[in-house]
């Protein structure tokens, strides 16, 4: 028995399929699956099915390499070792993604300031208004992992080139009171995957990078070369 | 590599009896915790996935970001894939697809995404990897069939599938009902499955 409301369900199987509804929409249709006769439920899964295999077969249409880099991103979070701290918290994926790749390098021993402990990110990584921001930093990407309640977050830098000899790359808290230094990288310091803590962030709203001459400014004097929005 | 690259393009060698079981067995070995086993499947369709995000998100920072995801994803539910519910390339194609859409719908640039609901022309990837004359041949089909579609099935996909647009906001654009909407797009779906003989 196919009644016109099963009729309308069934005829948002392709939608449903291709993610073209709205997550209101979903919850709403899978609670009508739920209900609805086996007959329809099973109608529909088939044509959700036959939808994904599809589209799985059109993906060749737009297969592209991604770029080497990547591989290596990936595969270092699912070591042993990190893994078992990304599982604590797994909802928090991007976060774990990021967090992993700075372990790694926390390994490595490449952090420049005071010794960050894992710990420290761990604690970050389990606030429960953990939140994580991205931009591009040069030709790479930096990511902040951080936590107001903590008062604290990390920073994870991708592929970004170290900045040239004599010059550092410099932090700053942009506060209501103006910028404030949050640290330093020299270029020994900058290596594929590089990680700082962020202590204090206080009512800072943003963090900012700028080029300076020497081991760094007590103000930035360089052009800011990108800023993440902390709020 | 040229190798894991032509792998990783054919939908046939992977859902097919033969390579489509090893992907099965990858994945529940990934659900075992196999690293070695997720760096294979990572490199098999390591394409696939990037390719559809970025496809998707036409940023390649974002899109490394979404890929990375997914696959954290993968290393998580591993042990959740039901192959009684479809093949093993589907399941993280689908996966690879709602982050994508996802991602694309939090983003607040809605001005960007304007410009692309204009497009109706499913484009291969700029950026062609070395591909197997298998692969490249498969490729070719699949343009074929997509140019196959009239060109209102075409902009759902389009815009749907592709711009992370929902039917009814599709509907808006193109000034169509609803109903006309959700019927080009299983029209299209049926018409793609035919030509490409999806089982």
């Amino acid at each position: 028995m196919t009644g016109p409301t099963d009729f309308e369900l069934l005829e948002l199987a392709t939608p449903y399929a291709l993610h073209a509804v709205s997550d209101d929409e979903r919850a709403a249709i899978d609670q009508q699956l739920a209900a609805a006769p086996p007959s329809v439920a099973t109608a529909f899964r088939d044509e959700v099915r036959a939808v994904r295999e599809t589209m799985t077969a059109v993906s060749a249409a737009t297969a592209a390499e991604p770029p080497t880099h990547l591989r290596t991103a990936v595969l270092a979070a699912v070591q042993p070792d990190v893994a078992r701290r990304s599982r604590w918290r797994t909802a928090l994926l991007a976060a774990a993604a990021a967090i992993v790749v700075g372990l790694a390098a926390f390994g490595a021993g490449i952090a420049m300031r005071p010794s960050p402990t894992p710990t420290m990110a761990q604690q970050i990584m389990a606030a429960s208004d953990v939140r994580t921001v991205s931009g591009q930093l040069g030709a790479g990407t930096a990511t902040v992992v951080f936590s107001r309640g903590m008062n604290a977050g990390m920073l994870i830098m991708n592929n970004v080139p170290p900045p040239a000899q004599g010059t550092v790359y410099q932090m700053w808290l942009i506060g209501d009171k103006g910028p404030t230094s949050a640290g330093t990288m020299d270029t020994a310091a900058v290596t594929p995957s590089t990680t700082d803590m962020l202590t204090n962030l206080g009512n800072s709203s943003a963090l900012a990078f700028t080029v300076e001459p020497g081991n760094g400014s007590p103000q930035p004097t360089g052009k800011i070369i990108a800023k993440l929005s902390l709020t | 590599m040229t190798t894991a690259v032509a792998e990783s393009l054919s939908y046939w060698s992977m859902t097919g009896p033969r390579h489509g079981s090893d992907l099965d067995a990858l994945l529940r070995r990934v659900a075992g915790r196999d690293a070695d086993a997720f760096a294979v499947l990572y490199d098999r369709t390591r394409a696939r996935v990037y390719g559809l995000v970025a496809r998707v998100l036409r940023d390649s920072g974002y899109s490394e970001e979404t890929t990375q995801e997914v696959y954290l994803e993968v290393w998580r539910t591993a042990d959740a894939y039901d192959p009684a519910k479809g093949s093993a390339l589907s399941w993280l194609m689908t996966m690879a697809h709602r982050r994508a859409i996802d991602r694309v719908r939090a983003e607040q640039a809605a001005t960007q995404r304007e410009s692309r609901y204009g497009t109706s022309t499913v484009d291969p990837a700029r950026d062609v990897v070395a591909e197997s004359a298998l692969a490249a041949d498969e490729r070719r089909r699949v343009v074929e069939c997509l140019d196959g579609l009239t060109d209102i099935q075409r902009q759902c996909i389009e815009m749907a599938y592709y711009g992370g647009l929902t039917y009814a906001e599709v509907s808006q654009r193109l000034s169509a009902n609803l109903s006309t909407i959700k019927s080009r797009m299983r029209d299209a779906l049926r018409g793609l499955r035919n030509c490409l003989g999806v089982p």
